[in-house]
């Protein structure tokens, strides 16, 4: 438990780096759940006419700007010991802000998503089911035609989702072990604590750790994107 | 202490294991399976936390136990409001009249002095509410509202605001006593000293953090707290409470009641007396006495009915 | 093997393309659908593409009425029937993948999850047939061309590929040449007569009579909601029954 001293560095390499796991932890499994439960929805919405889209639309454009903090109090409420979810025992656990993280990322997520499915030109959807697709068939055209920008929704919800710092505080308690291991600390809510005590400068480079994170995926989504995913 | 803060306490717990190791291995018979492996959740206030005290006590602990502490640091409001919902086992908070409260309503049971620290009364070096003179905390807060001069309040429920609006009860002064000089800073005590900072303001901070921060700011204490000699108003006691398992049959009860323990104990008491921070005595050890201190288990002013 | 529309309807909203039209295509032969725009040849291909249901008659296939059939049963049919449009349409991908589309999707998922991977690590060489389909439209050395940066003729040449390479038993063409050059439409149209010498029923709407004359074995006009003509494409073209043909044809109708 005692680790050797790091002198240069305002905190232990340990701690830093579990900080930097749990918060990519954390944001990239709500952004893969998120991304799994908005395509369908973006791919419905963009292409179904029903009653009540312009309802479906506009509720996901409010979701887009919901307030993290909001979100947290309705994740807190449902997991905690006497809300609806409160025997799984989730409050201040990974899982209760992945939950969090979720509701704030799949908006924008389906949001974007939605607006990229939506400018898929029919007559390409047409060509795919004309060539003995499936509507599913048709439903993977559309998302490899609309990559890019699905792509960017997914960097959006990303983004919103590893730097929002109101929700995963409340619901994840901003705990870390006595060894300075991250339990449900992330980046942001160590800026916070950080920030609280009016320790400015050692809050200002954590908050450049989460830069060149957010830079560092941004980076990596988009090599992947231009490499095209051997659709050459 | 800010930027060496973790080095520094790895250092002090490599001492303090030290201090330790002999009292620890007497102990190391296997603790005890009931409990090994279990997850203590402890509500507590960012002070204890962000100090690195916590991390010191909690150690030592979690070694013997084969247990974690999951440590959530937040206002004494919400760490109470926490414990409340059943989300918590055990609260370390400061502030006695909303842990009354926590216990009045049965949601708390067990409840012990821990130790405590004082509150130091700051502000700009030409005091311009003239209140360096006074050794009553009352006295220089009624300074403040005659003068008008500017004043930054927590004003989020933390065990900080909590006692300064008792001064401020005590000086007569309610809601709509407050005029524009008053301001709500709504963050936390590093926040709050580095708006006072900036608006030339007076502020009722803890002296830990204060210590911590005083390079970075020109504020200096006016009126010191009972541990520099002060008035005992400014004494910023901290209690520990055990969540009730008779109301949230959920809590874990029994590790809850082996943390107070261990907290209170002759081992934890002498760490929270030997810790350090660059060098200052942060936190005063005050569960252990010779002489019966039963108010300590109830309410402040508590009697029973069948004493009477 | 012949596809038929019976004695078809269709309508959007209250407004009726076409009523009792039925028209035929058997193997190896082309026939040409001839009027003017906007009169329903793209609706009418659509029905035969089995897109939609008809609001009234009967799309057989083999005999078999496709529309009584199930979900399933009807892709089984509808994977015999390949379609150009006006617009190339074609996938944001390389030309070989446009023209390998029809392949995959009647592979198993296992096989095209084999494929995908194949072609993420760039170890696909591409499928025989879509080689030679390209080849067919003349396109083979542009299989690993980014199918955008294809002109306008060569993306409808590997439109015509992508329908080709899965080997259809019917083609239905939708004013596939009406964008394109001389050059670009001598193509397709040689691709076409080499589809009918591989024994593939083809069906071509165009407003192109002189297209409908070079390479139709029979021609139906479609004017004023229903087919006024259908027959053989020299007797139509020579000796057409019905006045309004004679017209069109002469060019003296004009909509």
């Amino acid at each position: 438990m005692l680790t050797p001293l790091v002198v240069d560095f305002p905190f232990e390499w340990n701690y830093i780096r579990s900080i930097i796991y749990v918060s990519l932890y954390v944001s990239l499994t709500a952004v893969a759940l998120s991304t799994l439960f908005s395509l369908p929805i973006a791919l419905f919405v963009g292409f179904k006419d029903f009653r009540g889209k312009t309802l479906v639309t506009s509720i996901i454009n409010t979701g887009m700007g919901f307030p993290s903090v909001v979100v947290g109090l309705v994740v807190l409420f449902a997991v905690s010991n006497q809300g609806p979810l409160g025997s799984f025992d989730l409050v201040f656990t990974t899982e209760a802000m992945i939950m969090s993280q979720f509701v704030l990322a799949a908006p924008v997520i389906t949001g974007v998503s939605l607006a990229a499915v939506s400018s898929v030109e029919q007559n390409v959807r047409d060509a795919a089911y004309a060539m003995g697709g499936t509507k599913l068939d048709v439903a993977f055209v559309t998302i490899k035609e609309a990559r890019y920008g699905i792509a960017t929704a997914v960097l959006a919800g990303f983004g919103r989702a590893i730097s929002e710092v109101g929700s995963v505080l409340i619901v994840g308690g901003n705990i870390a072990s006595s060894d300075g291991t991250s339990v449900t600390r992330t980046i942001t809510t160590a800026i916070q604590l950080e920030a609280r005590q009016g320790r400015f400068e050692t809050a200002m480079l954590l908050g450049a750790v989460l830069v060149v994170l957010v830079l560092l995926v941004n980076a990596i989504v988009v090599r992947l994107g231009s490499d095209d995913g051997g659709y050459r | 202490m800010s930027i060496q803060r973790r080095q520094f306490m790895t250092a002090a717990a490599g001492a303090a294991g030290i201090g330790l190791a002999g009292c620890l291995s007497d102990d190391d018979r296997g603790g005890t399976p009931d409990i090994n492996g279990e997850t203590l959740t402890l509500t507590t206030t960012t002070s204890t936390y962000a100090t690195g005290l916590l991390d010191e006590l909690n150690a030592p602990f979690e070694d013997r136990y084969g247990v974690s502490v999951d440590a959530v640091p937040e206002g004494t409001g919400a760490a109470l409001e926490h414990a409340r919902n059943g989300d918590a086992d055990v609260v370390m908070v400061h502030a006695r009249t909303l842990e009354d409260e926590f216990l009045e309503a049965g949601y708390g049971v067990n409840r012990r002095d821990l130790m405590f620290n004082d509150f130091v009364i700051v502000g700009e070096s030409d005091d311009p509410a003239g209140i360096a003179s006074e050794d009553d905390a009352t006295a220089a807060f009624e300074e403040i509202a005659d003068t008008e001069s500017t004043f930054v309040s927590r004003g989020d429920n933390s065990g900080t605001h909590t006692k300064e609006r008792e001064i401020w009860d005590e000086a007569g002064l309610s809601d709509d006593g407050f005029g524009e000089w008053y301001l709500d800073g709504g963050g936390g005590m590093g926040e709050t000293l580095n708006t006072a900072n900036m608006e030339g303001a007076y502020t009722l901070a803890d002296r830990g953090t204060f210590l911590d921060m005083r390079e970075e700011i020109d504020l200096e204490i006016h009126v010191e707290g009972p541990v520099e000699g002060g008035p005992e108003l400014l004494r910023n006691p901290y209690g520990i409470v055990a969540v009730n398992p008779a109301v949230h049959e959920n809590v874990n009860y029994d590790l809850a009641m082996a943390y107070i323990g261990y907290v209170t104990s002759l081992e934890g008491q002498e760490i929270i007396e030997e810790y350090r921070s660059n060098d200052e005595q942060l936190f005063f050890p005050e569960a252990l006495s010779e002489d019966s201190n039963f108010q300590q288990y109830v309410p402040e002013g508590w009697e029973s009915d069948s004493d009477g | 093997m012949t596809l038929e529309a019976i004695d078809v309807r269709h309508a959007y909203g209250d407004e009726t393309v076409f009523d009792g039209v039925s028209l035929s295509v058997d193997p190896g032969e082309v026939v040409a659908i001839i009027g003017p725009s906007g009169v329903g040849k793209s609706t009418l291909l659509r029905l035969l593409a089995l897109f939609d249901a008809p609001d009234g008659g009967e799309i057989t296939y083999d005999d078999t009425p496709i529309w009584q059939l199930s979900e399933k049963r009807r892709l089984e049919y509808r994977r015999r029937v390949g379609m150009v449009f006006q617009e190339a349409s074609l996938f944001d991908a390389s030309v070989r993948r446009n023209a390998e589309y029809g392949l995959r999707v009647r592979q198993s998922w296992t096989d095209r999850l084999r494929h995908e991977v194949a072609d993420l690590v760039g170890k696909s060489n591409g499928t025989g047939q879509a080689l030679e389909a390209l080849e067919t439209v003349g396109l083979r050395e542009q299989a690993t061309q980014d199918a955008a940066s294809l002109s306008g003729g060569e993306a409808q040449r590997v439109a015509f590929a992508r329908a080709l390479a899965y080997d259809p038993e019917v083609l239905l063409l939708d004013e596939p040449t009406s964008d394109l050059d001389p050059r670009n439409t001598a193509m397709i149209e040689d691709a076409v007569m080499e589809a009918r010498d591989r024994d593939i029923g083809i069906v071509i709407a165009t407003h192109d009579m002189h297209q409908a004359e070079r390479i139709a074995d029979r021609v139906g006009v479609l004017l004023g909601n229903e087919i006024i003509e259908l027959g053989a494409t020299e007797r139509v073209f020579d000796d057409p029954n019905d006045e309004r043909t004679r017209k069109f044809i002469d060019g003296e109708l004009i909509y």
